[in-house]
């Protein structure tokens, strides 16, 4: 491969990293004016010499998300065996084994970018630095929990990522066509859930509504802080990294999916305060939800979720043995070269 | 290593770019690319290429097809008694192409 600006071979150098330290050398890298008025869906690929606050917001933004893909899976997985028929064993163990690709092919679209390597977002995931959604912060006990994740979490996440399509770095649009095409199981699958509890004996249905009323809320900060609090809402949108705001999200995910759940018979709690607008659109009193917590969570601080990090940083640890013999493996056969990664 | 994947969905069809994973030989990148690539999107072949191996050259660094006037070589500047049929379809395929090369190169984008 070539680069446009110089014709030296980069294989030299060696993958994204060796691009990089290129247009620092050459410092031909695209100004941030020029990123802001080009930014447009897919404009930017490996092929452009990003700026590096691009790179970094790119990255910040995909690692999260790539984390979010592996720690959601990390919670639903006991239910592939706590599964009331094969049926659901079936279709839960596909589910989370696509959201593990999910985090593999972010992982890939993140590393693009030059900042990170993959073996190093896994890591920084399993010390505890690596950022992940709030929902998966919180233990997951029960069957009745389900669909909370998989109907409620599922369908704002996929609400976030269908407009992510379009985001401005092509790899990242990329992952989300083939997340996109794969969620909409997950989604329906999650309904197909409640449903079931919903249409089930009354304890069934209580037990349903009160997982409701725990994870509501949580669900609604899903999409963060509103625009106004938000730190990283401004650059991310001006390059077209992300294309709606926390709140239009938000906006955006309540008027599908109240309807939805009181369809189902659920009761949507009190708190927080959802009004409804004269156009029939739905607002949510931010003040009623527990900031505190969402920011503990955001640090990566708040019990249960570190319990879920180490968690998963012991299966990590436990097939260590395997990454090692692919790695080695490797270096037998190709020699020294790029840093060595084989597999999660 | 990074191999880049291609899939074909059906046999007869064009491979094409869908992916790319991590992995340490060929037959492993075949794995991971089955498993990542191959599970869930209609496939009825992969390919897998090291990542190092391919190489690029696209519009920034070259006008395909030249800037010169090149109608000598497209099938819709000679016309006389209408065309066999499958000469007429090779016209009509060439006239779409023209057309489709015209747009990119006039800056549509």
């Amino acid at each position: 491969m070539y680069t446009r600006t110089t014709g030296i071979k980069m294989q030299s150098i060696g993958g994204p990293i060796g691009k990089w330290l290129l247009t620092i050398v050459n410092g031909r890298e695209m100004d941030i004016e020029t990123v802001k008025e080009r930014a447009g869906p897919r404009e930017f690929s490996a092929k452009d010499d990003m700026p590096e606050e691009y790179r970094k917001a790119a990255t910040r933004m995909i690692q999260f998300h790539a984390n979010s893909e592996i720690m959601g899976a990390y919670l639903e997985r006991p239910f592939i065996r706590q599964a009331p028929s094969l049926e659901r064993k079936l279709a839960f163990s596909a589910k989370t084994q696509d959201e593990l690709g999910h985090g593999q092919l972010l992982y890939r679209a993140a590393e693009s970018l030059g900042v990170k390597t993959r073996d190093e977002m896994l890591d920084e995931l399993a010390n505890g630095e690596g950022k992940f959604l709030n929902c998966f912060h919180y233990p997951m006990e029960s069957w009745v929990e389900t669909p909370m994740i998989a109907f409620f979490v599922d369908g704002a996440a996929m609400r976030r990522q269908a407009t992510l399509k379009n985001t401005s770095w092509e790899p990242y649009a990329h992952a989300m066509d083939k997340v996109c095409f794969e969620e909409g199981f997950h989604v329906k699958h999650g309904e197909a859930i409640l449903h079931e509890l919903m249409t089930g004996s009354k304890k069934e249905q209580e037990m349903t509504q009160e997982a409701f009323e725990k994870w509501w809320p949580r669900i609604i900060q899903f999409f963060g802080p509103t625009d106004k609090q938000s730190t990283h809402h401004g650059f991310a949108s001006e390059v077209g990294l992300k294309q709606m705001s926390n709140d239009e999200l938000r906006r955006a995910f309540l008027n599908s999916y109240v309807p939805k759940a009181e369809k189902y018979g659920l009761e949507i709690p009190d708190t927080p305060r959802i009004t409804k607008n004269d156009d029939g659109t739905y607002e949510v009193n931010e003040d009623d939800l527990d900031w505190d917590e969402f920011f503990q969570i955001a640090k990566n601080e708040y019990e249960p979720g570190v319990g879920q990090i180490d968690g998963r940083k012991k299966a990590q640890e436990a097939v260590a043995w395997v990454r090692e013999s692919m790695d080695k493996h490797e270096q037998t056969i190709y020699g020294g070269g790029e840093s060595p990664q084989a597999a999660d | 290593m990074i191999w880049e994947v291609f899939r074909q969905k059906k046999a007869g069809d064009y491979h094409t770019h869908c992916g790319n994973v991590h992995a340490p030989d060929r037959d492993m990148a075949l794995l991971f690319a089955e498993v990542q690539h191959g599970r869930r999107m209609p496939t009825n072949s992969l390919w897998v290429v090291p990542k190092d191996e391919i190489g690029e050259v696209d519009t920034e660094d070259v006008a395909f097809g030249g800037t010169t006037d090149k109608s000598y070589r497209w099938a819709m500047t000679y016309n006389f008694e209408a065309a066999a049929e499958e000469v007429a379809a090779s016209e009509s395929e060439q006239s779409e192409a023209e057309q489709q090369r015209r747009s990119v190169v006039e800056g549509d984008d």
